[in-house]
């Protein structure tokens, strides 16, 4: 197979996984609505838009690790580090009674404050990456258990609560008919495919996953893409942390912990592979909504949230066997045991001669 | 071979610290004991001795299920589902059935062969399909916990069968007014044998037979592990198995231990055993670890757990200690071995 074939082959399974994901949507949509007369209603999607900005941004996070061949198992804690910090900060100052004026200006500073709380956790994830040389599963899986710890330790185990009415509206409030947190998610998805696509930073970002060999002998500074790469990853946590407070009217140490296998399934399901290198911002939110509308469709007919548990890892396996196998049949036994690509493949377009 | 006698080449103080820094870990081990000891001299005592390997035990052996999978170059996060799954479906069994409830062994006999289940839908998608071992492994936790808690049962149950009721009382050594938690009693289980004895099986495996040197090879690099004739997908199979078994068997132990089957135990607190294995020296990236040093680490690990509540220190500081010490201890491994980088390095300036 020529270097060609294989690029035409790779571009067409691309799409075709976002052909798939629509597919897929619509036929989730369908069976629902004519199992369900709730289902197909303006509420049940406005409840559903409610749920998914959390853990779509939460995906995002874990996305653009990926694309770097690294993963990011810290962002629950991370998140929740971003709620806390803000949610104690307006505890503290007694925003809740504060004017309605004066509310509003400390809960958009605190909030300011929780998400540089929750990205410099993404600055610590880097530099352990980075100068340290820690593989970033063993890096993140520290930091999630030690900011974990500490958040625990912040909060003696509670949940934090007495946070103002403006604050609360962020996770409960629509504009027009649309819910906020699916705005903020929409903004993020949109920032953060401009982030990948359209700048120096995220093209080099993609090239180190695809092979980060090359990407150095392509005089690129993997560790400064690295660092960014987490950095950004952090403050999509945030974000959602922030929803998680606002939706929750609480902060808590541990919430959210069955989120890390579900933003991993969302991402793989979204076509992103988590060897590095390939994926698209529009799958992964496709398939933030599509896993929200089963999770809602399975509530809405009544089964338990266990068998959604055991849907997510089903897809997660069903979903990347069916691409190692497609893959297996389409190139001809490429050693995908190894994460060694073969030297004669260019793995990703050159990288663009201009600097960011 | 060449680890041999690169040992042997070391001068005595390299050799001392061991091939997987199992004399630091000693040395760690030691220095904590007498620094305790010296604040709370009650520390000094078969009560501390008993309660770390009371609460060593089933880590203990899950962390060799673990070893296995880490030298192998992968990485196994769904052993604590397992091992639940397995020990509370053992008592649900017995309890309903009556099936295996006289006697305790046919209880670990059936928890084994669950453990064997579950490992090998691990095995078959890694090793069959090819799939990352973490994305596999987070997969089938959330399948395995998810089909217990429906299927199963989510009640804790406190009444036990006979032979299993029997066992969790059956103590090896017990201790008067020992240090731990204040005064009471301090019992060490007989569950300790069979979990020292399964310790030295895998120690075995991995030293003299085959299948250990195969998954040491694996773990270095698989293609060539391929191209020196050992049978890859094989031996994968045989890890992921042996790992369930492990995590089956420990899962069961818990159970007993505990007097109380929880189905939402375990769980959660997968970190503390793969923190254990990685302090131990096993390289995340495969092809290194020992027994010797996994046994320290899960030692250590416990240690420090039970010196914070002798210390005074709230045991909500307990999760953040213990990530710390994961990152100390990757971090040593990772300066010393130079990372990952230099790996590559060598490897593209050799291509033409």
């Amino acid at each position: 197979m020529s270097d060609m074939a294989v690029r035409v082959v790779r571009r067409m399974s691309a799409e075709r996984s976002l052909v798939r994901l629509a597919v897929l949507t619509l036929a989730v949509l369908i069976v629902f609505s004519l199992v369900s007369s709730t289902y197909f209603t303006v509420i049940n999607f406005q409840s559903m838009g409610f749920q998914v900005a959390e853990v779509g941004l939460l995906s995002l996070a874990v996305m653009l690790a990926m694309f770097t061949g690294g993963i990011d198992l810290s962002i629950i804690s991370v998140a929740n580090v971003a709620a806390i910090v803000t949610a104690q900060l307006l505890k503290s100052t007694n925003a809740a009674t504060a004017e309605p004026a004066q509310a509003l200006a400390m809960t958009v500073g605190f909030i300011l404050a929780g998400v540089l709380a929750g990205t410099a956790c993404g600055v610590l994830n880097g530099l352990l990456i980075t100068r340290l040389r820690i593989t970033p599963i063993l890096a993140t899986l520290g930091t999630l258990q030690l900011l974990n710890g500490l958040a625990i330790i912040w909060t003696g185990g509670e949940a934090v609560y007495g946070m103002p009415t403006v604050f609360l509206n962020i996770g409960i409030a629509s504009i027009g008919q649309i819910p906020v947190p699916v705005i903020v998610l929409f903004a993020a998805a949109v920032g953060t495919a401009v982030f990948v696509n359209r700048t120096g930073i995220g093209l080099r970002l993609r090239l180190i996953g695809a092979n980060p060999t090359a990407a150095r002998y392509s005089g690129l500074d993997n560790d400064r893409v690295l660092m960014i790469t987490y950095v950004a990853s952090a403050f999509l946590s945030s974000l959602a942390g922030i929803i998680i407070a606002a939706r929750s009217a609480s902060a808590n140490a541990d919430y959210g912990v069955s989120y890390l296998l579900l933003a991993i399934v969302i991402v793989v399901l979204g076509g992103v592979n988590p060897m590095g290198g390939y994926g698209t911002v529009t799958g992964v939110v496709l398939a933030a909504f599509v896993l929200q509308m089963v999770s809602s469709g399975f509530n809405t007919v009544g089964f338990s949230s266990f068998t959604y548990q055991i849907a997510q890892g089903a897809i997660l396996i069903g979903v990347l066997g069916l691409n190692a196998l497609a893959r297996r049949y389409y190139s001809e036994g490429r050693p995908t045991l190894l994460k060694r690509r073969s030297r004669t493949e260019p793995a990703t377009p050159q990288p663009p001669g201009r600097e960011a | 071979m060449s680890r041999l006698s690169s040992t042997l080449r070391r001068p005595p103080l390299a050799r001392l610290r061991g091939g997987n820094n199992e004399g630091v870990l000693v040395l760690l081990i030691a220095m904590l004991s007498v620094a305790v000891g010296l604040v709370t001299p009650s520390f000094w005592s078969l009560g501390t001795v008993l309660n770390v390997s009371t609460n060593s035990l089933t880590n203990l052996v899950f962390a060799m299920g673990v070893l296995i999978v880490i030298i192998s170059g992968g990485i196994d996060v769904s052993f604590a589902a397992i091992g639940i799954f397995a020990g509370y479906a053992v008592i649900v069994l017995a309890n309903k059935t009556g099936f295996g409830a006289p006697a305790a062994w046919v209880g670990f006999g059936i928890a084994a062969v669950i453990g064997l289940g579950l490992g090998m839908l691990n095995a078959a998608a890694i090793a069959g399909l090819r799939l990352p071992t973490l994305i596999v492994t987070l997969g089938t936790q959330g399948i395995i916990r998810g089909a217990l808690l429906f299927y199963i049962g989510s009640k804790v149950i406190p009444n036990y069968p006979p032979g299993l009721d029997q066992l969790s009382t059956n103590y090896l050594v017990t201790a008067q007014g020992a240090a731990a938690q204040g005064a009471g009693v301090t019992r060490l289980s007989v569950l300790i044998i069979p979990a020292i004895l399964i310790c030295v099986l895998v120690s075995l495996l991995l030293r003299y037979t085959v299948v250990g040197r195969g998954i040491y090879a694996i773990g270095g690099d698989a293609e060539s592990a391929r191209r020196t004739g050992f049978p890859v997908v094989g031996i994968q199979v045989i890890i992921y198995a042996l790992a369930g078994v492990l995590a089956g068997i420990a899962g069961m132990m818990h159970v007993t231990q505990v007097r109380l089957a929880n189905p939402y135990e375990l769980v959660g607190d997968e970190l503390d055993v793969i923190a254990a294995v990685v302090l131990g020296g096993a390289s995340i990236f495969g092809g290194k670890g020992s027994v010797a040093g996994t046994v320290l680490g899960v030692v250590l690990i416990a240690l420090i757990k039970s010196s914070l509540i002798l210390l005074g220190v709230p045991s909500s500081w307990q999760r953040a200690a213990v990530g710390l010490l994961l990152l100390i201890g990757v971090t040593a491994q990772a300066l010393s071995a130079g990372g990952p980088r230099r790996r590559v390095d060598l490897l593209a300036e050799s291509a033409p």
